[in-house]
């Protein structure tokens, strides 16, 4: 099923970028098949309930030294649910990419790039492999490179995608450890495997069993934190969330496939996926929930101070995926899982609606420079409404129960930090939405030009606006198969746990948060309707306000450390060869003033050496001091200064022993 | 050649010149593989060895001389359009002489003939490196290699001499019996000056200082002669030396996971011998090429350090001391050398016409030279790493065998870290060249046409890449193979 997208993405990348109906029809052709197989896996899966063993295939894939590589698929609820969800908001997402990318140049490469993107996201969910998820993992990695660089003539989005790959390459490098540690232990990177895979009881048990391996920690929550590296910058958390907002800089579907639906969704895949190793050691789970938590309310505080439409739904993003992190960690799979699913269809919806109002009002992004909204575009007025109900949590949408379940989790696992934490988070997104939709759609149309001439917005045509209404209605609905009272969802995904039970008075408290954050942002914004463009009525709140507007300094905090320290390694390079430079003047010198004392107690036997010198000088040297000599001398002193060192070095082991 | 180019070629223009000579080259290259291909389909693992193995040639040392010489032939399809001489004759003997003491290096057991062919091969480079007429940092480069060279070369005769002076063993497996005692001082002292000699053809820090120089002066083909061919014989003789002859004086470097991990030093388990000494100059290697590589603006240059960094990569899987650590550095060498050979043959294609070989140079060429642009990127994502290439599966592969070497405890993961740190740093400047290329505006407009000579090797390169990337398992199973064959490491 992923093969289809990836033979999409080849095929359209060979094709001329003259050949746009033909690379729009095979990019939707081949994802098109790819849902529909996926929903049918889904239904099979339904059908054999949660309780079925996973499907599994096998092969391998190379062997040396008489231990084989094996790469694999899987099929279990997990991945049916993945795939089935991925395929299905990734059409909508293409089919809303032909209206908005229509005027676009390589418009045909783009679709060749989103296919590809998609072949990767679809081969990690089925792979039953640590280096086949891998593999697909880094397809992702580089096909969102592609697509957040797509303009790559905004200088702003070549720098964004390069930050994006350089970021999340650093988390895949705990990732990639973790893989080979586990590998080198177990002799398996096999998901499962007839009950010798890693998250099967018997290789689990020998993991556990490796107790005090860092900090108390046993092999497994060891190896789960190291895959939580990889996650971690996949999915934007602290502290490696400082590429997600940046990546804005792509088209609009790229953000929304990427930053909501999938890439991002990626993360909290991979740890859901490998869930059996985070759960074998108890502070692996708290070092989860602390992240997700502190990542929702650190990204949610951020988004109260934006003005990019487009930044706030990537701040608030991240703060979602936060929760999703804490949802794994204290409530399990299902719990995490469900908050993923519904995020990933409220979410596309927001950034697809957004970039409907972006389109409608010639590419204005600032949303103090919009308004009024709601008369011109009724059709994105409406489904955005529903988006945000859904994100700030309102009943019976679809983010309500999700993120209802989530809290009401980590409350029974007595985890009231992160609790409190997101409870905070929660009533912000709902405020930082409010702010968002009554400054777009509300009040007076702020969208004028330098000469006074206000901008009209239009609406969209019909496939950007099909889509959205596609997307609203699951926005609105998907929420109720994990109702408490009927957990269809969570019996699925695991059939063996026990899941909370309806509690009447914490929906009360969790609906009371979020009209309190809705109350608050409609009092602040909703009347007010700024007339000039630069009246935030929070900016009186200061220094606060500036601190969230900069998102904590945190972009200037690592210009200042990480990419200062790595600019001063490389420059200490040239320092120490100056230095040896230094230690070669200073021997030559030396060696010069004994050959000055040689020449004047020998002065018959130096001089006519000295004649012959001069001679031989006088031939080579106009080439040779163009040779900077110098550094030659450098490099001589620098092998025997080697050699030197790996001597006393080994003389001094020796003699140590 | 030389008698060729003096006697039937005298009156003609360059250009036919260089295209007669060159192409005899390319001729008698591919009878040499035809030959070699045919001792291959007879033999069985030894076909040739004498008494004190001066020559043993096994279906290992046949299977490498193919590679040496089909890389020897990559070299020489890029030299015939590049026009850096007139003295092809010169030129194209020199290139084959040192194709010459690259067939011996691999196909020898006995130090001294290690010796002779380490010489034949380095004096010929040093004149190839010097070839480019009227380009100073050609004749600089070949300068400070010279001087480089020969002052390993007198550490290597001078170590070798103390080691067959003290145990009057020559060939590698008397040498082992020998030492199977483990080392005295003295023989310490000649351990360390082989590692030091055998550290300069590698170009491991500190005795990489004249690769820069040498890379970037050299004419293209030629360094990419030097970074594939040169670099996967010095490192199969390498390994066959010290994981053969020096078996007994192997030490260790390993440091246990465990307390690494709570932060006792003292727990290291240090013994003297070629790990350590390997341990220290492949960290540096792999710490010194990544760091001194990101502030590069010649691309040659900055693949130069790069190359330094990956002999740090390589030198893990020499660690390892195993089978299956030779097995990972062939294939290693293998994926590197296809890789480097194309990125340097983009790069010579593309000097003339782009007016150079900086980065700045590179700007555009995604619009100037589509194709071009896409085998850049190939070649460019295989050195990073990036799967699904060849250079992805050759470092997992690579790396998992250093785990897997002390996998009780875990000994060498500490060098991993250091080399996936390392790659890390090291994708900032693989990204930079592609940035130039993909999403810098061209200062030229004109497109830059590339003729077929040079297409095709390259997309034959390229295909090889993403091949070996994919399905790498012949490649390590005819390895594996060959390594027991040989049956030289226990």
């Amino acid at each position: 099923m992923p093969l289809l997208p990836l033979l999409a993405g080849v095929v359209g990348m060979l094709l001329p970028l003259s050949q746009r109906r033909l690379a729009f029809g095979l990019a939707v052709g081949a994802l098109g098949a790819s849902a529909l197989i996926s929903i049918g896996l889904l239904l099979g899966a339904v059908q054999a309930g949660g309780e079925a063993a996973p499907v599994v295939v096998n092969f391998t894939w190379l062997s040396f030294g008489g231990s084989a590589l094996k790469l694999g698929f899987v099929l279990n609820p997990l991945t049916a649910v993945m795939i089935a969800m991925v395929s299905f908001v990734a059409l909508l997402i293409f089919i809303f990419s032909h209206g908005y990318m229509h005027d676009d140049r390589a418009y045909a490469r783009f679709f060749a790039f989103l296919s590809l993107f998609c072949a990767g996201m679809l081969g990690l969910c089925v792979a039953n492999s640590l280096v086949l998820l891998f593999l697909a993992w880094e397809i992702v990695g580089v096909s969102s490179y592609l697509l957040i660089g797509f303009w790559h003539e905004k200088p702003s989005a070549a720098a964004a995608a390069k930050k994006a790959f350089l970021v999340t390459k650093l988390g895949d490098l705990g990732f990639l450890v973790g893989i080979l540690w586990l590998y080198g232990q177990t002799g398996t990177q096999l998901l499962f495997d007839d009950g010798f895979g890693v998250l099967e009881d018997a290789q689990l048990q020998s993991l556990r069993a490796a107790t005090g391996v860092f900090f108390g920690m046993n092999l497994a929550g060891v190896l789960a934190l190291l895959i939580f590296c990889g996650a971690i910058g996949k999915s934007g958390q602290f502290p490696l969330h400082v590429w997600l907002p940046d990546a804005m800089e792509g088209p609009t579907p790229v953000s929304a496939l990427i930053h909501a639906a999938t890439m991002v969704a990626a993360g909290v895949f991979l740890v859901a996926r490998t869930y059996p190793l985070f759960a074998a050691d108890p502070m692996a789970l708290d070092v989860v929930a602390w992240v997700g938590s502190f990542t929702a309310l650190l990204a949610a505080t951020i988004a109260v101070a934006q003005r990019d439409i487009k930044r706030i739904l990537a701040y608030s993003t991240v703060s979602q995926l936060g929760f999703m992190m804490l949802g794994l960690a204290v409530g399990g799979v299902a719990v995490g899982m469900f908050h993923l699913i519904t995020h990933a269809f409220f979410k596309a919806l927001l950034f697809l609606g957004a970039g409907s109002v972006i389109h409608g009002s010639h590419h204005q992004q600032d949303i103090f420079k919009m308004g009024g909204l709601r008369g011109p575009m009724k059709t994105t007025f409406v489904t955005y409404l529903v988006g945000t109900a859904a994100l700030a949590g309102v009943v019976p949408f679809a983010g309500f129960w999700s993120k209802d379940e989530i809290l009401l989790s980590a409350w029974h696992q007595h985890a009231y930090g992160p609790f409190a934490l997101t409870m905070v988070a929660s009533f912000l997104t709902a405020f930082y939405m409010t702010r968002q939709v009554a400054l777009v759609f509300f009040g007076a149309n702020r969208n004028v030009d330098e000469h006074g001439h206000a901008h009209h917005a239009h609406e969209s045509p019909l496939s950007m606006t099909a889509p959205l209404m596609i997307l609203a209605v699951f926005a609105a609905g998907i929420g109720l198969v994990g109702t408490p009272w009927a957990n269809l969802f969570g019996h699925f995904l695991e059939p063996r746990a026990e899941h909370a039970e309806a509690n009447l008075g914490f929906m009360a408290v969790a609906t009371v948060v979020a009209l309190a954050g809705i109350g608050a942002g409609w009092a602040l914004y909703g009347r007010l309707a700024p007339k000039s463009a630069g009246d935030d009525p929070l900016a009186r709140v200061q220094p606060l306000y500036r601190w969230l507007e900069h998102r904590w300094y945190f972009d200037e905090l690592y210009a200042t450390t990480v990419v200062r320290l790595l600019r001063i390694l490389a420059q200490l390079a040239e320092l120490i060869d100056a230095l040896l430079d230094l230690a070669v003047m200073a021997i030559s010198g030396g060696l010069r003033a004994l050959a000055q004392a040689f020449f004047w107690t020998d002065e018959h036997l130096v001089r006519p050496a000295a004649r012959l010198l001069a001679a031989a000088a006088r031939v080579g040297g106009g080439a040779l001091s163009r040779l900077q000599t110098g550094r030659v001398q450098r490099s001589l002193s620098a092998v025997t200064f080697g050699a030197t060192v790996l001597l006393g070095l080994l003389l001094l082991v020796m003699f140590a022993r | 050649m030389l008698l060729v180019d003096v006697g039937l070629l005298r009156a003609k223009e360059p250009a036919s010149r260089a295209a007669w000579i060159g192409g005899l080259t390319v001729l008698g290259l591919v009878g040499v593989l035809a030959l070699l291909g045919q001792h291959l389909a007879v033999t069985g693992d030894l076909y040739f060895m004498d008494r004190d193995r001066v020559l043993v040639i096994d279906r290992l040392a046949i299977v490498l001389r193919i590679i040496i010489v089909a890389l020897a032939l990559g070299a020489s399809l890029l030299s015939i359009r590049y026009p850096f001489t007139k003295h092809y004759g010169e030129y194209f003997a020199l290139l084959l002489f040192a194709t010459v003491g690259l067939n011996l290096l691999v196909a020898t057991e006995n130090l001294l003939m290690f010796f002779v062919a380490l010489e034949l091969l380095s004096v010929c480079l040093y004149a190839l490196t010097g070839m480019h007429r009227g380009v100073l940092r050609s004749a600089e480069g070949a300068v400070k290699y010279f001087m480089v060279g020969a002052l390993s070369s007198a550490f290597l005769l001078f170590g070798l001499s103390w080691i067959v002076g003290s145990t009057g063993a020559t060939d590698l497996p008397a040498l082992r019996d020998a030492l199977a005692g483990g080392g005295n001082a003295l023989r310490l002292t000649g351990l360390v000056f082989v590692v030091v000699g055998l550290g300069f053809k590698l170009a491991a820090v500190p005795f990489h200082t004249w690769t820069p120089d040498a890379y970037q002066g050299a004419p293209t083909p030629v360094t990419a002669f030097i970074a594939t061919a040169s670099k996967v014989a010095s490192f199969v003789v390498g390994a066959k030396i010290l994981l053969v002859g020096f078996a007994g004086m192997a030490g260790s470097a390993h440091w246990p996971w465990r307390e690494l991990s709570s932060g006792t030093f003292g727990a290291a388990r240090i013994e003297p011998g070629w790990v350590l000494l390997l341990a220290v100059l492949a960290a540096a290697s792999m710490i010194w090429g990544n760091l001194a590589a990101l502030t590069q603006k010649n691309v040659k240059r900055m693949l130069a350090y790069s190359s330094i960094a990956h002999t740090g990569y390589l030198l893990l899987g020499v660690m390892a001391a195993n089978q299956a650590g030779l097995t990972a550095v062939l294939a290693y060498l293998v994926a590197y050398a296809v890789t480097t050979l194309g990125a340097f043959g983009v790069v010579a294609a593309l000097t003339r016409q782009l007016g150079g070989d900086d980065l700045e140079d590179l700007d555009g060429l995604a619009r100037r030279a589509p194709g071009m642009a896409l085998l850049l990127l190939v070649f460019v994502l295989s050195l990073a790493g990036i799967p699904p290439l060849a250079g992805f599966i050759a470092k997992f592969n690579l790396f998992a065998v250093a785990v897997r070497a002390d996998a009780q405890e875990l000994g060498l993961l500490w060098l991993v870290f250091v080399g996936l740190a390392g790659s890390a740093v090291s994708l900032y400047y693989y990204v930079l060249i592609l940035k130039h290329a993909l999403v810098h505006a061209p200062r030229r407009s004109d497109p830059v046409r590339v003729d077929t000579l040079w297409m095709v090797p390259l997309v034959v390169l390229a295909v090889l890449v993403v091949v070996i990337g994919a399905w790498p398992q012949p490649l390590l199973e005819l390895f594996g193979a060959l390594v027991e064959g040989a049956g030289l490491i226990r």
